[in-house]
């Protein structure tokens, strides 16, 4: 039991502290003794500390406080039978050393925010412009000379990023067709032209869905585990490793990912189309189109361009997800903290321009 | 620390009059079927600094992380302050880990807070204490490992020794009386290694803390240990327990004077020569 008591004399107080203060303990005796120097701002306080068992380095933090507070000369606190090795401790501190109140992080106002924001989001497009030109550069010399790109890494990559993503994309590939054949399916039953959602479903399958649909699966698998893998490694300081050894960390690191992602994403994306399709051709059965009749009506409803349209756009999606990736992790901070917001910073960023170069591709490819 | 002082006196407790802070008992320890230490008994009495020796490999972390709780021994029991910590349910064994501090090698400081917000981060966690108090605590606790000036400074912008010393300050904030330090002074320079030498004993003297300390720096050892023990990876037990001075003059074990002279391996000296 720790307890904080007062005695009023004419010119001076007592407080006596007794029992055990520690962590646990301190918070109502602390402001106990703060409540006594506060209603006896011109008298003398004499602490008395005989009775104190066990204080821990919350109690000592107590005991300065009251020591360290700004009062009238006549009206000073002053600790009589403290153990003298508290006491020895207790002067080991300057209150001058915390006068100041403890540093933290300064208030932002709206527009500071917003200012501070946007000259990030203009700083970070112009490093990745930079970045960008660097990974062109790269490619370029990876498709002029031989030996500098590591097939080996790149195949691995391509294992984890493509091979093992396959069940995912093809669930959500699935889903979209058999999603967008329903809804529109409804809605086309009532003017009686339910035949043309196939042709709805086909084009939207190859032209948008098909790439776009895997993309955003590849940003938040492939994306965040690029970004997630070159900053531990940033972190590691293996990243500075490989550039003491006279290694470029644009070739050793993020080449072999560029090719692997735009080596997988088209095929991903086949896969997403085909099996979006054939969810298309379930539901669209339901509304009484066959499987042939479905297969008859896609053919004459899609072209060539529409497959390559998508795949091109994959390819580039696949590759724009994995430079956002390898740059967010190549500009990682220190600590772990860096490393999620890097991952997290990878998956929004690529999403919104996978968003953008979409709209880019269907004002010039319509 | 008591009034008496009575916790800041280790001799008093090494007479045996008083409960040691923490004891291990026949203890097997290793991860999955592999054995690093076998049949280990020591006390560690209250006020002492203990210092765990051994080559790499010896499992001086891992005897440390059974002491704490986190891993739990094959076999034997480890009682902090008498109560056992192997044996203890969930809430009780929270109870038993609040009671002891400890410091990681890496200082294992969380990085999204800066220095003072991680020293205050238990106080914040287990206390009611008005922030203005806890920063104060924080504050006086960075002090006493002379990083005051680093307050505001986020883990990311600290040294090695900065890390560890501002890990030592947040070991010590909930008032616990016992100090884990694992490798305190390792990949420090010699001077910020003296420093952070000069804080655990300036600590134990002021605060009365008991620690345990792993390493195998020899000028640490011998500044700052009062007692030592040593693990041996190949015997896989405590082949050697006393003063640090007297184990490298008087022990009759080679592996100890081997360790103690920095002589290189036997073995492999052979090969070479």
């Amino acid at each position: 039991m720790s307890t904080a008591t007062t005695d009023g004399l004419h010119d001076s107080v007592s407080l006596v502290l007794e029992g055990r203060i520690t962590a646990y303990t301190a918070a109502p005796i602390w402001q106990s003794a703060i409540d006594t120097l506060a209603g006896n701002p011109n008298r003398r306080v004499i602490v008395d500390a005989s009775r104190l068992e066990y204080v821990d380095d919350v109690g000592i933090a107590l005991l300065f406080d009251l020591i360290r507070r700004d009062r009238p000369p006549d009206a000073k606190v002053e600790i009589r039978e403290l153990a003298p090795n508290l006491a020895a401790l207790l002067r080991n501190f300057d209150p001058q050393d915390f006068a100041a109140p403890a540093r933290g992080q300064r208030p932002m106002g709206a527009l500071e925010h917003v200012g501070r924001a946007t000259a990030q989001q203009i700083n970070y497009v112009k490093e990745l412009a930079g970045f960008l030109g660097e990974c062109a550069s790269a490619l370029r010399q990876a498709f002029t000379r031989r030996g500098v790109v590591k097939w080996g890494d790149v195949l691995d990559i391509a294992t984890e990023a493509g091979a093992n993503a396959v069940p995912i994309v093809l669930l959500i590939g699935f889903l979209m067709g058999v999603i967008i054949a329903f809804e529109i399916g409804l809605v086309a039953r009532q003017f009686g032209a339910v035949i043309f959602v196939v042709n709805g479903v086909g084009v939207a399958m190859l032209r948008e869905l098909g790439a776009l649909m895997t993309a955003i699966v590849f940003a938040g698998r492939t994306g965040a585990a690029f970004a997630a893998q070159i900053g531990t490694q940033k972190v590691n300081e293996e990243v500075n490793a490989i550039s003491t050894f006279g290694l470029d960390p644009i070739h050793f690191l993020v080449v072999p990912r560029l090719f692997a992602a735009m080596l997988v994403m088209p095929l991903l994306a086949v896969l997403a189309d085909i099996v979006g399709i054939f969810g298309g051709a379930l539901v669209m059965a339901t509304f009484d189109v066959g499987f042939l009749q479905f297969y008859n009506q896609l053919i004459g409803a899609v072209t060539v361009g529409d497959f390559v349209v998508g795949i091109v756009k994959a390819a580039v999606f696949g590759l724009t997800i994995a430079a956002i990736g390898c740059h967010r992790g190549l500009t990682t901070g220190a600590g772990a903290t860096s490393v999620g917001l890097s991952a997290t910073s990878a998956v929004v960023t690529s999403i919104v321009l996978i968003v953008v170069i979409d709209g880019v591709f269907a004002v010039f490819t319509s | 620390m008591e009034q008496t002082q009575a916790r800041s006196d280790h001799t008093v407790a090494a007479n045996g009059t008083a409960s040691p802070a923490i004891s291990v008992r026949n203890l097997r320890m290793g991860y999955g079927a592999r054995v690093l230490l076998d049949n280990a008994s020591f006390d560690v009495w209250r006020g002492e600094i203990l210092v765990l020796l051994g080559g790499s490999g010896s499992g001086k972390s891992s005897l440390m992380k059974n002491i704490i709780g986190l891993y739990k021994p094959m076999t034997g029991d480890i009682l902090i302050g008498g109560r056992s910590i192997v044996m203890a349910r969930a809430d009780e064994k929270a109870q038993l880990q609040r009671k002891l501090g400890v410091m990681y090698q890496s200082g294992a400081l969380f990085g999204s807070l800066n220095v003072l917000e991680n020293v205050r981060f238990p106080l914040d966690q287990f206390t009611d204490l008005a922030l203005a108090d806890k920063n104060l605590t924080a504050r006086m606790l960075l002090h006493q490992v002379e990083m005051g000036y680093a307050e505001s400074l986020m883990p990311g912008e600290l040294s090695g020794g900065m890390l560890k010393r501002a890990g030592i300050a947040r070991a010590m904030a909930l008032g616990c009386d016992i100090l884990l330090l694992d490798e305190p002074s390792a990949g420090l320079d010699p001077i910020t290694a003296a420093n952070l030498d000069r804080t655990i004993l300036s600590l134990r003297k002021n605060l009365g803390f008991t620690f345990v300390v792993v390493t195998h720096e020899l000028q640490s050892i011998f500044a700052i240990a009062d007692r030592a023990i040593m693990l041996d990876p190949v015997s896989r037990s405590i082949i050697a327990e006393g003063k640090p001075a007297d184990l490298r003059d008087h022990s009759t074990d080679s592996r100890v004077r081997q360790f103690f002279n920095r002589q290189p391996d036997i073995g492999r000296q052979k090969a070479s020569g």
